[in-house]
């Protein structure tokens, strides 16, 4: 499928790439639905071109840029770039296809249309970096040369140990490696184990020495040989990379292909995968960190980007005007003809061209993009304020907030942390989901659309235009990627978690389990009622499998039908307290139980079938309601209920009511005002149908 | 007095049962000295002057008379003897002596042959306060062919796992290959810590330990641990990552401390805390830290923490197999600055006694006789023409006139006859190999010698072959090959 392989002058290949413009995920919705992801600006430069750069710096002369999401766009944007222009030392071209879902589907197709002649760098649109990859590809080639074909791919690796600011919590991997081959025999992504397990056939290798890293982040960039895609169309289950490199980990003894890694020392390398490592990796760029690739050196060589630098890493971009008394503390950058108003404290922050800041505006790890407007005091913390979006005055913007495209805030609104607003209603999603990596072509229509539907002015001010934007629960886990949060995953997993399980563990060591306390059978099959009962709600388990359940529950732990009815009557009764805690009012408490008497009717029935069934019945719902005076309102509503359910009969209510009651407080009880109404009703209701008769 | 040296010289050398049976362990001789006395000389080397030695009645008697150990080592031998049937392991010597020790230790094997600049291992220890710094080196291979055995050491034998830190002196991670059948388990809290662990494989352990003096504590108020390399040694390297040590109280370490209050050692306890508060304050004032890539305090406030020294070069040998004792034998003598011939012996000048060899005191070798590479023991008699390589003869052998040996080990008093021809063969103490011709079977002082192996089958019989009364053997050797 590959180019016949010309081994001899394999040394004058051009270096080739495959850069994959697209996600295929959700991560940066609502933001990438207007805009792809490799387009969007970082630091005032698309991502792509932060790639692109890299790519031509590292000696890269030939490289394929694969879109699917909203491809035209990028197409039109590489079209203008300095990568088209016939001076270009990096040939780019542009695959557009709307068939990709992953990665996998993307080298299946180089594989297919044969682009590649030799070892090719695989990287993600949204990859920024400044590592030079000749030393790993010539040990590439080494491997390659050594022992022929079995080193297929050498992934590249920074340092960036748990803690650092760049260690992306979705990526937060741990890998083991040979100590002297440097041959990956481990990866894994550890963010939800506390335990890591390393099989022990990884140490069989023959090597004495062997290193586990988890300070390791993965650049996503590596060096392929084409076999990768060969290896892709061969394994169609391939999808992502991560299924590739544990694919071959695990099947080395039958495959025969190896991975190797190379760990950076001073190189950058990350990719922009979620809002967090956006964060990251812009003020990064702005303090210098992936230099040469530095703001003011305009590597994009587009018009009119040329900034200055000056100190404390402020950066300006021509026709920046700044009001009096405006401060821009430190890692600054503002772009061109950007005004900023007086009184101003701007720090960690990027703005973009033609906006419009107000007076007494405070920003710290800001990233506002073009033509955007803020208004007089407004304070804005680690926020991403998208293209075209109006800030009225007086807003607060709490940390990881987004507003996306064309979204209006304001007046005076404090938005909590981690809102993102947008102008695609959240719902929208569910008509477009069949087809949302078609074309950007839908995004107008969506846009007329969400026009219909009312802006909440609780979500985004009295003059407003916007939703609230809802992660929704995607169930893509085609991708395994985590449950997909735009900012990236909790900011500091809590290390006491840890230090808890070792609290067990050591309590465990002496073997010290406190025993927990004895409860009574009765006490036990309340509970389990209750769970049953929980579980039938949950699971919509069908009132005869209740029944059943709670039967078999009976003999389990020998209990009379008496003591059934009356636990169940009390576990029902107390069923909207477990749930909603026990504060709740009685209008709360009342109009949660009587949706559930309605749906366990037939669960009652089954019980309640003698006249004595019914005496007992409300005589353990009299000691129910003894215990909680303050709800006597609801007694009689469940009275209702149950009677117009025909569990209970009028003879049975009646009689209890004429009970002689022992207690002071169940007389108490029987002058309620609803209760005396009710058993008015019943009589009179008996009266008339005797008068019928 | 920083530290107190313990040596532990009781072990009953199990691993090589053929050269320990009759002669203990301590006793048997490494380049004509007894083995014992290269701890105490790597001791006395660093300027230790008293030394704890814990070891059996009978060695404790050989180390009384023996003249020359006498006069080699000028340090104080503080003898405790402990009762060889009791099966105390090296946890149970050490809670055995433990109202001597004061100060932390240090503990030293008999077996441990090492030209390690010892400080390497102490240094770690002040360096860090450490409750634990071990010595192990890379291990080395066996070249030379051992006696009963064919080739190579057998494959499979199981690995010790080491996992150390980026620098390779914390110690992290410990465990046998034997116990991670379920594959090689690490909490990412100590991967948090230790971003980058090097697990390596392949390192002995030379059973050279210091210790605080408060596991000596926790050792007599812990009864169930009798090893230290199997129990005790594992157990603090797992402690040191367990948080709960200092919140919780029901776990070891408080106890320790609870316990030592209990045993009224309130002064010991007292005087440490302080040096403990002096050293923490230190700390804090400092800007010194153990690690980097996080902000977390030095150490990440772990209190109990284990390092070790791995040599990368120079010499370690723990003579405690038979591959291992050859190999000490071989490169022993070529440490140490003695004449190769001791000026007692009577060597005829008509031998030949290459300058790899050495020979001990009060030998006889008589005419025509060669001996290259090979050791030859105290009072040893050899007559003419006899050819020895690469073997070990012990004290007060005697090798009777036209004998061809290579490359064996032979045991002390042995007697070998006449025109014996042996090649990769272990003659136990006492034992008589009858002259060539002569059917006679010597009668075997050794009851629990194994039953001579089909002669054709000698070379894959896995354990040493013990030759002890198998005249017929050498005949065989003699005639067919």
């Amino acid at each position: 499928m590959t180019a016949p392989k010309a081994e001899k002058d394999e040394e004058e290949q051009p270096l080739q790439a495959v850069l994959v413009a697209d996600s295929f995920n959700r991560r940066f919705f609502p933001i990438s639905k207007d805009q792809p992801r490799a387009l969007l600006p970082l630091a005032n430069v698309s991502m792509i071109d932060y790639t692109l750069e890299f790519l031509t710096s590292t000696g890269v002369q030939e490289t394929f840029v694969f879109c699917c999401w909203m491809s035209s766009k990028i197409k039109e944007h590489l079209q203008k770039s300095k990568w088209c222009r016939p001076t270009s030392p990096n040939v780019v071209h542009v695959i557009t296809s709307d068939l990709y879902r992953s990665l996998g589907d993307v080298l299946r197709d180089v594989d297919a249309k044969a682009l590649v002649r030799s070892d090719f760098l695989l990287v993600y649109g949204d990859v920024v970096s400044n590592i030079d990859v000749s030393q790993a590809l010539q040990e590439h080639k080494q491997r390659r040369k050594m022992e022929k074909n079995v080193s297929v791919m050498t992934m590249i690796f920074k340092e960036s140990p748990p803690g650092h600011k760049t260690r992306c919590e979705d990526d937060d991997i741990i890998v083991a490696m040979d100590g002297k081959s440097k041959r990956i025999l481990h990866y894994q992504r550890a963010q939800a184990l506390k335990k890591l397990h390393f099989p022990m056939n990884i140490f069989h290798s023959g090597s004495d020495e062997f290193e586990i890293r988890f300070d390791l982040l993965d650049c996503h960039i590596s060096i392929c040989s084409p076999q990768v895609a060969e290896l892709f169309t061969d394994n169609f289950d391939y999808q992502t990379k991560n299924d590739f490199v544990r694919g071959l980990l695990v099947n080395e003894e039958i495959l025969g292909n190896q991975i190797h890694m190379h760990v950076t020392k001073d190189g950058y390398g990350a990719r922009v995968s979620n809002l967090l490592m956006y964060d990251t990796v812009s003020s990064d760029t702005i303090r210098r960190w992936i230099y040469p690739i530095t703001p003011e050196a305009n590597f994009a060589d587009q018009e009119g980007q040329s900034c200055t630098h000056s100190r404390h890493n402020v950066y300006r971009e021509p026709g920046v005007s700044l009001g009096h008394g405006s401060q821009m503390e430190e890692n600054v950058l503002i772009g061109r003809n950007t005004v900023i108003g007086a009184n101003c404290t701007i720090s960690n922050t990027v703005i973009g061209a033609n906006c419009v800041i107000g007076d007494n505006v405070t920003l710290d790890r800001a990233y506002i993009w073009n033509r955007v407007h803020i208004a007089n005091d407004v304070k804005v913390k680690q926020s991403v304020i998208c293209d075209n979006v109006e800030v009225k005055h007086g807003v607060v913007l709490n940390e990881q907030c987004v507003l996306a495209y064309n979204v209006v805030v304001g007046p005076d609104i404090t938005l909590q942390e981690g809102t993102v607003l947008s102008m695609h209603h959240p719902d929208e999603e569910d008509d477009e989901d069949e087809d949302e990596f078609l074309s950007d072509d839908d995004v107008g229509y969506s846009k007329d659309k969400t026009k219909q539907k009312v802006f909440n002015p609780a979500e985004v001010g009295s003059e407003g235009k916007g939703y609230r934007w809802k992660s929704s629960s995607l169930d893509d886990t085609e991708e395994d990627e985590l449950a997909e949060c735009i900012w990236g995953l909790a900011l500091n997993p809590d290390p006491e978690s840890d230090s808890e399980s070792e609290v067990s563990e050591g309590s465990h060591d002496l073997g010290s389990h406190p025993a927990s306390p004895e409860l009574d059978d009765v006490k036990v099959f309340q509970n389990e009622v209750h769970g049953t009962l929980q579980r039938g709600l949950d699971e919509n388990i069908s009132c005869d499998n209740l029944v059943l359940e709670i039967n078999s529950l009976k003999y389990a732990y020998n209990i009379s039908l008496k003591e059934v009815m009356q636990i169940l009557i009390r576990v029902v009764l107390e069923f909207p307290f477990q749930q909603q805690g026990a504060q709740i009012s009685t209008a709360q408490y009342s109009s949660h139980l009587l949706p559930l008497l309605k749906k366990w009717a037939p669960v009652f029935k089954n019980y309640v079938k003698r006249p004595q069934d019914q005496m007992d019945c409300l005589a353990s719902m009299e000691e129910v309601f003894l215990e909680r005076e303050t709800h006597w309102a609801a007694l009689v509503k469940v009275l209702m209920s149950v009677y117009q359910l025909e569990i209970l009969e009028e003879e049975g209510i009646m009689r209890w009511f004429k009970q002689s009651s022992t207690t002071g407080k169940s007389q108490q009880l029987r002058r309620n005002q609803g209760l005396l109404k009710f058993i008015q009703w019943l009589e009179e209701a008996e009266e008339s149908s005797e008068g019928d008769e | 007095m920083e530290l107190q040296a313990v040596l532990m010289a009781a072990g009953g050398g199990s691993r090589m049962m053929d050269l320990t049976y009759n002669t203990p362990k301590p006793l048997l001789p490494v380049g004509n000295r007894p083995l014992i006395w290269y701890p105490l000389n790597l001791l006395e080397r660093v300027g230790f002057e008293e030394v704890i030695v814990i070891t059996t009645k009978e060695v404790q008697k050989a180390l009384s008379t023996d003249q020359r150990l006498k006069t080699d080592v000028k340090m104080r031998l503080d003898v405790v003897c402990i009762q060889e049937e009791a099966d105390m392991g090296t946890a149970d010597a050490l809670r055995h002596i433990q109202q001597k020790i004061k100060t932390d230790i240090l503990v030293v094997s008999c077996d441990l042959i090492t030209d390690v600049a010892l400080h390497e291992v102490v240094d770690l220890f002040r360096a860090h306060n450490a409750t634990l710094s071990m010595l192990m080196s890379k291990v080395h291979e066996f070249t030379e062919t051992v006696p009963g055995q064919k080739g190579k050491k057998k494959a499979g034998e199981q690995r010790d796992f080491v996992g150390v830190d980026v620098t390779g002196k914390r110690l992290l991670f410990m465990a046998n290959e034997a116990d991670l059948e379920e594959g090689l388990v690490l909490r990412k809290s100590i991967m948090r810590k230790h971003p980058r662990m090097l697990i390596k494989t392949g390192l002995l352990d030379a059973h050279l330990y210091c210790l605080k003096r408060s596991v000596v504590d926790f050792l007599v108020h812990n009864k169930s641990v009798t090893s230290i390399r199997g129990e005790l040694v594992p157990f603090l390297v797992r402690k040191q990552f367990s948080k709960s040590l200092n919140s919780q109280n029901a776990t070891e370490d408080t106890e320790k401390n609870q316990k030592q209050q209990d045993a009224h050692h309130n002064f010991e306890l007292l005087s440490t805390s302080k040096d403990e508060a002096l050293l923490q304050l230190a700390r804090e004032r400092s800007c010194w830290n153990d690690h980097r890539g996080d902000m977390s305090e030095a150490y990440h406030g772990g209190k109990l923490r284990c390092y070790v020294h791995i040599m990368e070069e120079g010499m370690c040998y723990r003579v405690n197999t038979l591959a291992a004792y050859i190999e000490a034998n071989r490169v022993v003598p070529k440490l140490f600055e003695d004449p190769p011939i001791h000026p007692s012996a009577v060597v005829s000048e008509r031998s030949l006694v290459g300058s790899d060899s050495i020979i001990g005191p009060s030998c006889q070798i008589s005419d025509k006789t060669s001996i290259k590479r090979s050791n030859v023991g105290t009072s040893s008699i050899i007559k003419e023409k006899v050819k020895i390589t690469n073997s070990i003869i012990m004290n007060g052998v005697t090798i009777e006139e036209g004998c061809n040996i290579q490359g064996s080990v032979i045991c002390n008093n042995a007697m070998i006859g006449r025109g014996a021809d042996m090649k990769y063969c272990l003659v136990g103490s006492g034992q008589r190999i009858e002259p060539e011709g002569e059917n006679g079977v010597a009668a075997s002082t050794d009851p629990l010698s194994p039953p001579p192996p089909h002669p054709f089958n000698f070379s894959t019989s896995p354990p040493p072959t013990f030759l002890s009364s198998l005249s017929s053997w050498t005949r065989l050797f003699g005639h067919n090959l």
